[in-house]
């Protein structure tokens, strides 16, 4: 490059990197998106709703009572976006310990997913709690008796994991090489520490149910319940990846400029692992509903059919689908199959948390609309970094560097 | 140094106790928490005058109960402002009989367990207490109680748990607890755990047509420390009789043994498949050819 | 645990091993059914009787060093005075074949990285290709009209048209130069070569006799999508 046009790459940094190349007129304008005005306004009534919670306290603001303590923020926000970022450490785990180098395009999607899934959770959890700036206690106190302690400083060094793994593409956008080259080469230990961490939570927010058996329906309840979440977070994982890299090689194609993915192969190749993880959690849901001894409670009343619900429509039928789909090379159906699936995992962090939860009580838990609406918000701005994000950093193109090494 | 008559008498009546309070030690010495503090509610002594409720609100610095018997008419639960209610329920035979509701201060307390910051804490002698400078308001004590006892401040911007601490800081000066003190007609006797099991089997094997043959608290969620006997069904009075007899923090033992396992298990196990799968490439790459080399070996 | 409980446990573990019996034979059939299935097994055999022919794709297409190659098999390279030579790739020239005409961009027009520039037509077919970089086209090259001399040629006097260029360094960051563009032509063969082995072996290693257009070989009736796929246009 000469030295001109170096310098001509100089100046124009903020408006390269930020800008997309754009002047700024010209960036502000392509912003008009009829989706960018449906963010703009959930955020604008979303983000002084949470500053309000803040100022006038929980129960201004939410449904959440004496026999229902936990609601949408915590039942959705941080279980459920949890659940849904366990992308992260599947792919990383495909790629980077089993080998699976075919996957190697959607790796770094699937962490930015969990990486902002982790921030937007731990968001919800922060307008959660009734006193958020007391969360340093869980680093001075031996609370080690509570699952939620476990939780907490999992879900902590988790974060920590995820960001050192974001940092990559971040400092391969900065151009920053000495920053880069470190963290790439310490990439194994960092996955082998994320699929760790990642399995000590996942199964560590089941867990949490596990002290109040007379309070969660028979048919959810189960000692083994942290097998159940911890197998859910996989399903979740290869699902949500299916979902995301869908919509992303739709709306990111410029992205894609460069740089060839073969995403129904890829698609074709999860949709089989997500069918038999799939097969099996059927399975293992029923060893759990014998072993509890609650086979009667099926088919019985509003949340015995309710499970049958889950189960056969959202667990054994996109296993089924992702078993047609697969065999038959049809990425649309494993598509479809990973939406059901996705859903069928919010449902049954739903269920637990909510649904099920204080069956007995007459008078049902129903979110506030204060609740859902900072919930939207905090899903929109989760979607709105990662189109940030995926527009200007190396996560669904190569990094220059690796293009031109290969 | 002189003795004084009253002086000896006490002391006589306090070597008799011990004497019999070794000889229940003997007998209930194995009980969970024997020697913990734990207050007997006999429901057929309890009149209903609610001096307890008083009591409660004046030492916890809590707003008055609301005065009169029209509140007796309908069933309330704790809340922030009162840790302990008193209920009136009918009995089969016609009259009313009257139940105290207050944390019951678990031998194995579940709201302690389940606390990440040890904000609700054991004390050794007995009282779960709550020190709201650790507490950061998750309400997993409200999810994990059985008896459904804490309760939040959902109306405060900066909300703490509430319910009763068993008066903590009047043991440590070696008073009884407020309720206690002031109850005119012995409903509620306060003592150690094991000397009040023993007096609470002793009224109801002592009056055998009268007592329900359970002493509620004995077993229930492995052992509480305020103990119940009635002569009406417990059901009757608002106590859950739905509460496991097992502890409730020992549901959890084994779910809290999985992170520590997957912490030193997964490591090898996950490098063991690494090392695998990379040989297998390795191998694979070898023996495809010319074509192999470009395949760089990321690690 | 009273007796009564102590015996309900026998036909609850009974059931358990029953369910993980029923459950193991059909999780047999399950695996085999969702691990079936084709098209995998017919790419593995392409490769193989590739590389069994002994030709690697290295030698089949060549892109010299100093030009930037773009994933749809145009190149730019800069020129001096400011200017960006723009063409199509080796791979693209035989793909392509001779055609009845290469339409250009008229000079002063915006081309813009990954957008069709180039139109080549032959009969009713069309095939169009994507300019490598940002711009505006100040000049094109009158030898285009002498049929060939992009077929030739194509990194020399094959040029097309030259650009002005308004986001080089960005737009040099999206495209392969040196080993990566002898990688992408690599890759490039080794999809046709998984298309149909045994006559593509033949037809390329022929190497220096004229022939038409790879596409045209592969498929007759649709040789302009087949570009097109390539091309990414």
């Amino acid at each position: 490059m000469t030295s001109a046009v170096a310098a001509e790459a100089r100046g124009s940094w903020f408006q390269e990197k930020i800008l997309l190349g754009m002047r700024p007129g010209e960036y502000l304008r392509s912003l008009l998106t009829p989706f960018n005005g449906v963010a703009a306004f959930i955020c604008m009534v979303g983000v002084p709703l949470l500053l309000y919670r803040f100022y006038a306290g929980l129960g201004a603001t939410t449904n959440l009572s004496q026999t229902q303590p936990w609601g949408v923020w915590i039942g959705f926000d941080m279980m459920t976006g949890i659940a849904l970022a366990a992308g992260g450490f599947t792919i990383g785990a495909a790629v980077e310990i089993f080998g699976l180098e075919e996957y190697h395009a959607i790796e770094r999607p699937a962490i930015l997913t969990g990486f902002l899934g982790y921030l937007m959770a731990v968001v919800g959890l922060i307008a959660d709690l009734g006193k958020p700036w007391n969360m340093v206690q869980i680093f001075a106190q031996n609370g080690t008796r509570s699952v939620l302690f476990e939780v907490a400083w999992c879900v902590v060094c988790y974060t920590l994991v995820l960001s050192l793994e974001f940092a990559v593409p971040f400092f391969e956008w900065l151009g920053l090489r000495r920053l880069y080259q470190p963290l790439r080469k310490i990439l194994l230990a960092l996955t082998v520490l994320s699929v760790m961490f990642s399995s000590m939570h996942q199964s560590a927010l089941g867990s949490l149910f596990i002290i109040a058996p007379g309070k969660l329906h028979p048919l959810w309840w189960s000692p083994w319940i942290f097998a159940f979440f911890f197998i859910t977070a996989v399903i979740a994982g290869i699902s949500m990846v299916i979902v995301e890299s869908s919509i992303s090689h739709r709306i990111f194609a410029s992205q894609l400029r460069g740089h060839h993915v073969d995403a129904d192969a890829l698609t074709i190749g999860l949709g089989k692992a997500g069918a038999v993880v799939l097969f099996a959690y059927f399975f293992l849901k029923l060893q759990g509903v014998i072993d509890n001894h609650a086979w009667g409670y099926i088919g019985q009343g509003f949340l015995g059919k309710w499970w049958l619900v889950e189960m056969l429509g959202f667990v054994l039928l996109p296993s089924l689908l992702y078993a047609w789909g697969a065999r038959h090379r049809r990425a649309d159906v494993v598509r479809v199959a990973g939406v059901i699936a996705v859903l069928g995992i919010i449902l049954n962090r739903v269920n637990v948390s909510m649904v099920a939860w204080d069956y007995e009580n007459p008078d049902h838990y129903l979110p506030s609309w204060m609740e859902l609406w900072v919930s939207l918000t905090l899903v929109t701005i989760g979607v709105l970094a990662f189109r940030w994000i995926v527009l200007r950093m190396p996560v669904l193109r190569e990094p220059a560097d690796l293009a031109a090494e290969h | 140094m002189k003795m004084r008559r009253r002086t000896f008498l006490k002391l006589a009546g306090a070597a008799g106790a011990a004497a019999a309070g070794t000889q229940a030690r003997a007998a209930f010495g194995d009980a969970a928490g024997a020697g913990e503090s734990s207050v007997l509610v006999d429901t057929t002594l309890c009149v209903g005058c609610r001096a307890c409720e008083a009591a409660c609100a004046e030492a916890n610095r809590l707003p008055e109960p609301p005065a009169g018997d029209r509140v007796l008419d309908q069933v309330r639960k704790t809340s922030p402002t009162s840790l302990t209610v008193v209920n009136r329920f009918e009995a089969p035979d016609g009259g009313p009989r009257f139940a105290k509701r207050q944390c019951m201060h678990c031998v194995e307390p579940a709201c302690a367990s389940a606390c990440p910051v040890r904000a609700l804490d054991k004390l050794p002698n007995g009282p779960v207490t709550y020190h709201p400078e650790r507490c950061m308001g998750c309400r997993y004590c409200l999810v994990a109680c059985p008896f459904e006892i804490p309760k939040y401040e959902y109306a405060k911007a900066v909300p703490t748990v509430k319910k009763c601490t068993f008066c903590a800081a009047r043991q440590a000066q070696g008073l009884a607890p407020a309720c206690t003190s002031v109850c005119p007609s012995g409903a509620l006797t306060f003592g150690k755990r094991g000397a009040l099991l023993e007096e609470a089997k002793r009224r109801v094997y002592g009056s055998p047509g009268k007592y329900v043959h359970h002493v509620y608290g004995e077993h229930e969620a492995g052992g509480t420390n305020w103990l119940y006997i009635s002569d009406v069904d417990f059901s009757r009075l608002d106590l859950k009789v739905t509460v496991a007899d097992a502890s409730y923090p020992q549901l959890v033992k084994g779910a809290l043994g999985v992170p520590p396992f997957v912490m030193t298990l997964w490591p090898p196990l996950l490098m063991g498949i690494y090392a695998f799968s990379h040989r297998k490439r390795e191998v694979a790459s070898r023996e495809g050819g010319k074509q192999g080399g470009g395949e760089a070996s990321h690690d | 645990m009273t007796g009564h409980e102590f015996l309900s446990t026998y036909p609850a573990k009974l059931l358990e091993y029953t369910l993980g019996v029923g459950y193991l034979l059909l999780f047999i059939p399950f695996w085999r059914y969702v691990r079936g299935g084709q098209a995998v097994r017919v790419a593995a055999t392409a490769r193989r009787a590739v590389r069994a022919a002994g030709a690697t794709a290295t030698s089949w297409f060549t892109v010299p060093d100093g030009v930037l190659l773009h994933p749809g098999h145009t190149w730019a390279r800069p020129a001096g005075d400011g200017l960006v030579e723009v063409g199509l790739d080796d791979f693209a020239a035989r793909l392509l074949g001779p055609v009845e005409r290469m339409g250009l961009p008229p000079p002063g027009s915006a081309v813009a990285q990954g957008s069709p520039a180039l139109l080549a037509r032959d009969g009713d077919k069309l095939v169009p290709l994507v300019s490598p970089v940002d711009g505006t086209v100040a000049e094109v090259n009158p030898a285009v009209e002498r049929e060939g001399a992009w077929q030739e040629e194509p990194y020399g006097a094959g040029w097309l048209f030259k650009v002005r260029p308004t986001r080089l360094p960005s737009n040099a960051r999206q495209l392969f130069s040196g080993a990566a563009a002898r990688r992408w032509l690599e890759q490039a063969g080794e999809s046709l070569a998984a298309r149909a082995a045994p006559r593509l072996g033949a037809v390329l290693q022929d190497g220096g006799a004229p022939v038409p257009g790879i596409a045209r070989e592969l498929s007759p009736e649709r040789w302009d999508e087949l570009c097109r796929e390539y091309f990414r246009s």
